[in-house]
């Protein structure tokens, strides 16, 4: 295109997150052979799936100037909520495929309808949504655990056989989540830098009064980020549920953390305004490398696991930090 | 005692942009000096480099013969060099008394000694005539009030040159006697001031020379007493002002003739506006002036839908419209170019293209977006508005200029009817001026309406067709082409005795 | 990410899910109760227990208040307060809430850690309140009035001894570990300690998967890529065996022959008692039940006005298809 362009992509701090993931796979291959395997490799990108694709949503939040802490607890209340719907489901639809069906449509509204009631409390309650996803976070998470009766909600064993290919699955060698997460990048990417809405996204979080001032109708814009978040979480959990056919109190534990690192470490501004999607992609394979090689040796005592993620986190962050 | 500053040959860049072209002359010792210059001239910049906060990227200052450089303000400080400036720098959270010791905190042992901080502010500010509790907080105190914690708070540090830049801005006559009062106190104390203005007449009452700047450049000095105010303006626009100006006689489609293209009646924005009206006619050019705090800005935001409005009627080409957001006012054919450049006119961080499409990508998309076809519009804009600098940089870039023509390009993109400029030439060189002027004219020609308001009186003056005066947050008068005149316009926006406070400019740059 | 991240979000998380347990349980709970008015032979008892963050705490907390429901409605003078905490300084803060506010007069606190909780418990003893500590023992026994507790030692010992006889003496075992705790130190030590006995087994490597169900499937599936040849997965907590099941399904892997969970949950004792899974066919008992045990145990004294014994211990068994029917418990939600 432009020289400028062209020049920006040449910037090797652009290409922190992918130095970085390439390196840990020289590292992986180093310490043990099995790592370089086919099969690990899916193993690794199917796991990364929920994550990756929460963190695209999640890009679109942070770009915009916003966070939300509640994905994780979000999950967990999707998941458990869809499961008791499809068993209660089983007895009166017949077939076990239209009541995953109807599951996991429902899964996608609950989620679209939760990140819209985040953003309608941020943009018309005007509560920071730190705190408005703080909040939520408990209250999922605890309607989850009460649900649950502190125990887990466990989808049917027929249901689970139906419903089992959306993980276990592969089309052409490649699992389905892989799939997902590949066209949910995909559709992202294209969203963020190719459509109007992306174009106000990144124009609020880089500025939120020179937008609204440029006739960006600013709480839309942001209200959509959030159900577009929320639709992510939905489309993960969809993923998520096949895998242990079960939601328990732990279930999404941690995963906003995850998502958000994913996003930053991918080169995304905390600040708002800048963001990318393919780094994002890139931030969430690497984060789960990182603990896919702890796994698989063990020079490394167990008990300094965080500490190397921690190192691996800070050293890519350096890698991509932009200059002042 | 006092000071003597001697700079020479003093030049200043801003990356590419250079402010300063070698500046030389001397303050002398125990004198007030009234430094002179429009906006953009380098007076602001220069002071910033003798107080610490810049430093020249050649040329000597020196102080008392010895020369000097300072890394800090820190470093000037202990010289007792102290810059007011003009966005008062006061931590607003903190009480009067931190404020003045923030930096320079009294200890006793690891402790900070507040007892002996607030005895020590409370004797300084009664120097000033600040009269509160030096407990008080600093966001409790009125900007007059503010202004003397600035200046106790120098004269604590024993201040022997201190620099004042527009420090009447906001000030009501009575307080502006009273830091003239102050001023003279000082000046007899043996201080050395520099008193930066564009009010003319405080200039002459309380200066003993004045020393003119003009594009980064020493124009000259004088004594006050020797030189007439309209010298003064002469030597500071430096120029013929028909020069500046385009043609105000081109032929414009009759605007007292047919539909207003936008009329508003009985317009209150709560606290800024009240029963506001006026019409705008195709093709004309009408002016906003008044004091700040007349509600100027805010009336156009309240129409805007920003702020709350209370009553009135605005319509667009008859239409009765109701505009809630600038989207609404966009799509009935209203932008607004807020005073504001960088805080709500542009996307510094983002790109030249992406600030200029923002307001019409649905132009650009098809239904995605077409860089082929932004990349057009952004090669357009920069033609035909002669925008100078990296296409593909970044908003930041630009020179102020600059800036400001992208700025225009941009809310001109959704070609509306009526275009609204606030303090259109705020921060632009006197080059960029002169094109925004015939911009507008340009505008104007093509039968849009285009409202500009101004502290600039002389702008207003040499470009609009008939210009509104607000007092007050309210229209105090309409003023037509032909009874245009500085001493009209003020006169109109203070309300009494126009005699007493006749200058180039009105208004101030102190909006926060 | 992290284990010890993981660990401490754990305990933030907590605070919404120790609303939702005090949600969940509704009513019943009430808040501090009645006057001391009352007789001296009303006893007021206070339970402090971990909130539900997984299975086995949500036992916990469903026992203590199936324990409450029952005594309550046994002795109408005995009023009984359950408290669930998410963290060590919560539960501290709950037990002084207990002593001033709540005024009880016995305590049976399970501890979320001994070391930070020995403090606040002797504080509460001087204050003339019977204490009876649950699982974790108080750094100081001095602080308590009885200890009753799970068998940690035999949770690690009774499967080491399991499949040393089972495999009679010779197989390759990945293990997957807890959270890092002196809890989870003590069942590792209990089960290598056993199978150094046994030179032909072989510990592969055992990793942190955090009572998690998901984390022990992603560690379980690299296990499967690391080692070919796998005989047994003692996955140490029937939460995490669950992961395992569905990782080794998934990479349908035909060399391992047995998964070892622990703490008899309802699902694992039902699918050793049905046999419906030929790799789940023992477990090892370590049931919540005891938090109603100890409940049950302190009331009933108290009313009476006996002591218990100092220690009490409630062994651990190993659970086959042959006595899995006295483990089974179809109400308790673990």
């Amino acid at each position: 295109m432009s020289a400028a362009r062209s020049a920006r992509r040449f910037d090797p701090h652009r290409f922190g997150p992918v130095v970085g993931l390439l390196l840990l796979l020289i590292v992986g291959t180093a310490l043990n052979p099995d790592f370089a395997t086919w099969d690990n490799l899916m193993n690794v990108l199917t796991r990364t799936a929920f994550i990756g694709i929460i963190s695209i949503g999640m890009c679109f939040v942070i770009i915009s100037g916003g966070i939300d802490l509640s994905v994780g607890s979000m999950a967990a209340l999707i998941a458990g909520g869809m499961i008791l719907l499809m068993n209660a489901l089983a007895g009166s639809v017949g077939s076990p495929v239209a009541v995953v069906a109807l599951g996991m449509l429902f899964a996608l509204l609950l989620g679209g309808g939760f990140g819209l009631a985040h953003g309608y409390l941020i943009t018309r309650g005007r509560i920071e949504p730190f705190i408005v996803t703080l909040g939520t976070l408990g209250i999922f998470r605890a309607l989850l655990t009460w649900l649950a009766d502190g125990g887990a909600i466990t989808l049917d064993n027929d249901l689970s056989d139906a419903y089992g290919p959306v993980y276990y699955g592969s089309l052409l060698g490649i699992p389905v989540p892989v799939w997902v997460f590949l066209l949910v990048s995909v559709a992202g990417g294209i969203l963020l830098n190719r459509t109007a809405f992306g174009r106000y996204v990144q124009a609020i979080g880089s500025n939120e009064q020179v937008a609204r001032f440029a006739a960006v109708d600013v709480d839309r814009v942001k209200l959509l980020t959030y159900g577009l978040l929320g639709v992510c979480v939905g489309i993960a959990t969809v993923l998520y549920v096949p895998r242990l056919g079960s939601a328990s109190p732990t279930t999404g534990l941690l995963w906003e953390l995850e998502a958000i690192a994913a996003v930053i470490v991918g080169g995304t501004s905390f600040k708002g305004g800048e963001g990318r999607i393919a780094g994002t992609v890139i931030g969430a394979v690497l984060l789960s490398v990182i603990s896919n090689i702890l796994n698989l040796t063990s020079i490394i005592s167990v008990y300094l696991n965080a500490a190397v993620q921690g190192c691996v986190i800070i050293a890519v962050a350096f890698l991509q930090r932009r200059r002042p | 005692m006092s000071l003597h500053v001697a700079f020479d040959g003093i030049t200043k860049e801003f990356g590419p942009v250079r402010v300063l072209h070698g500046v030389s002359f001397d303050l002398h010792p125990g004198r007030v000096h009234g430094l002179l210059g429009e906006n953009g001239a380098g007076k602001s910049t220069l002071m910033k480099i003798l107080a610490g906060y810049h430093a020249a990227t050649s040329g000597t200052l020196s102080i008392d013969g010895e020369p000097v450089v300072f890394r800090t303000s820190r470093d000037a400080e202990k010289r007792g060099i102290v810059l007011i400036h003009q966005e008062l720098s006061l931590a607003d959270d903190l009480t009067v008394a931190q404020n003045m010791f923030l930096g320079h905190e009294i200890r006793r042992g690891w402790l900070l000694d507040d007892r002996a901080m607030r005895a020590r502010a409370a004797d300084a500010l009664r120097q000033v005539g600040f009269e509160r509790d030096p407990d008080t907080k600093v966001r409790d105190l009125i900007v007059a009030e503010k202004q003397l914690v600035e200046i106790a708070k120098a004269q604590l540090r024993n201040a022997r040159l201190l620099i004042m830049d527009e420090p009447t801005a906001s000030l009501t006559p009575s307080e502006c006697d009273r830091l003239f009062g102050l001023i003279e106190r000082l000046r007899r104390d043996g201080v050395t001031i520099v008193y930066i203005s564009h009010k003319l007449d405080e200039v002459e009452r309380i200066t003993d020379e004045v020393i003119v700047m003009r594009d980064g450049r020493f124009v000259a000095r004088a004594p006050t007493a020797e030189t007439p105010r309209q010298r003064m303006a002469t030597l500071m626009v430096g120029r013929e002002l028909t020069d500046m100006f385009p043609d105000k006689h081109i032929p414009i489609r009759g605007p007292a003739l047919g539909t207003p293209l936008m009329a508003v009646r009985g317009l209150t924005v709560p606290g800024w506006a009240e029963d506001v009206s006026f019409d705008l006619h195709p093709g004309e050019i009408l002016g906003f002036a008044g004091l700040v705090g007349a509600g100027r800005t805010e009336l156009f935001e309240g129409i805007l839908g920003l702020r709350p409005r209370s009553g009135g009627t605005v319509e667009i080409e008859g239409r009765p419209v109701s505009l809630r957001t600038p989207r609404a006012a966009m799509r009935n054919g209203l932008t607004y170019l807020s005073e504001d450049r960088k805080g709500k006119g542009l996307h510094v961080t983002m790109g030249l293209r992406d600030n200029l499409t923002l307001m019409t990508l649905r132009h650009h998309a098809r239904p995605l977006l077409s860089p082929a076809s932004e990349e057009r519009a952004l090669e357009h804009a920069v033609a035909s508005f002669g925008i100078r600098g990296n296409p593909q940089g970044t908003a930041a870039s630009l020179s102020g200029g600059n800036q400001q023509k992208l700025a225009i390009a941009k809310f001109l993109e959704p070609d509306p009817r009526v275009f609204v400029l606030d303090e259109p030439t705020r921060g632009v060189d006197v080059g960029a001026k002169r094109d925004i002027y015939f911009l507008i004219a340009r505008l104007a020609a093509e039968g849009r309406g285009v409202i500009v308001i101004s502290s600039e009186l002389i702008e207003l003056i040499g470009l609009c067709h008939r210009v509104i005066v607000m007092r007050g947050r309210r229209v105090s008068a309409t003023v037509p082409a032909d009874r245009l005149s500085e001493e009209e316009l003020i006169a109109h926006a203070i309300g009494t005795n126009a005699g007493t406070n006749i200058g180039t400019d009105i208004g101030t740059n102190a909006r926060p | 990410m992290s284990e010890v991240a993981r660990y401490s979000r754990r305990l933030v998380l907590g605070a919404g899910v120790a609303m939702a347990a005090t949600v969940a349980l509704g009513c019943s709970l009430g808040g501090p109760l009645g006057s001391a008015a009352f007789a001296a032979d009303t006893v007021k008892l206070g339970v402090s227990i971990p909130a539900a963050t997984h299975g086995f705490t949500g036992g916990i907390v469903w026992w203590a208040n199936q324990a409450k429901a029952e005594l309550e409605k046994a002795h109408p003078n005995l009023k009984i307060t359950v408290k669930t905490a998410s963290g060590a300084p919560e539960q501290a803060n709950q037990l002084q809430d207990l002593v001033t506010v709540t005024k009880i007069d016995s305590l049976v606190i399970f501890p979320f850690e001994s070391a930070a909780l020995t403090q606040p418990v002797m504080q509460a003893k001087k204050k003339n309140v019977y204490v009876t500590v649950v699982d974790r023992g108080l750094t100081d026994p001095s602080a308590q009035d009885a200890y009753i507790a799970g068998d940690n030692t035999a949770f690690g010992r009774i499967p080491a001894e399991y499949i040393a006889k089972t495999y009679n003496g010779k197989a390759n075992i990945v293990a997957l570990r807890g959270i890092p705790t002196t809890l989870d130190n003590e069942r590792w030590e209990a089960f290598t300690g056993v199978l150094k006995q046994y030179p032909d087994i072989k510990i592969l490597d055992g990793k942190y998967a955090n009572w998690n169900r998901d984390d022990a499937f992603k560690v379980t599936q690299d296990f499967l890529t690391r080692f070919k040849d796998i005989d047994v997965v003692w996955a140490a907590d029937d939460d995490m065996a669950f992961g395992v099941l569905k990782a080794i399904e998934q990479a349908k892997r035909t060399d391992i022959k047995e998964v070892f969970g622990g703490a008899g949950s309802k699902t694992m004792v039902k699918t050793i008692l049905d046999g419906s899974n030929p790799l789940i066919r023992a477990d090892v008992s370590y049931s919540p039940k005891f938090i109603y045990d100890a409940i049950k145990m302190t009331a009933e004294a108290r009313l009476k006005g006996d002591r218990l014994p100092a220690t009490h211990i409630i062994p651990s068994a190993l659970i086959t298809k042959e006595n899995a029917k006295e483990f089974y418990f179809p109400d308790s939600p673990y």
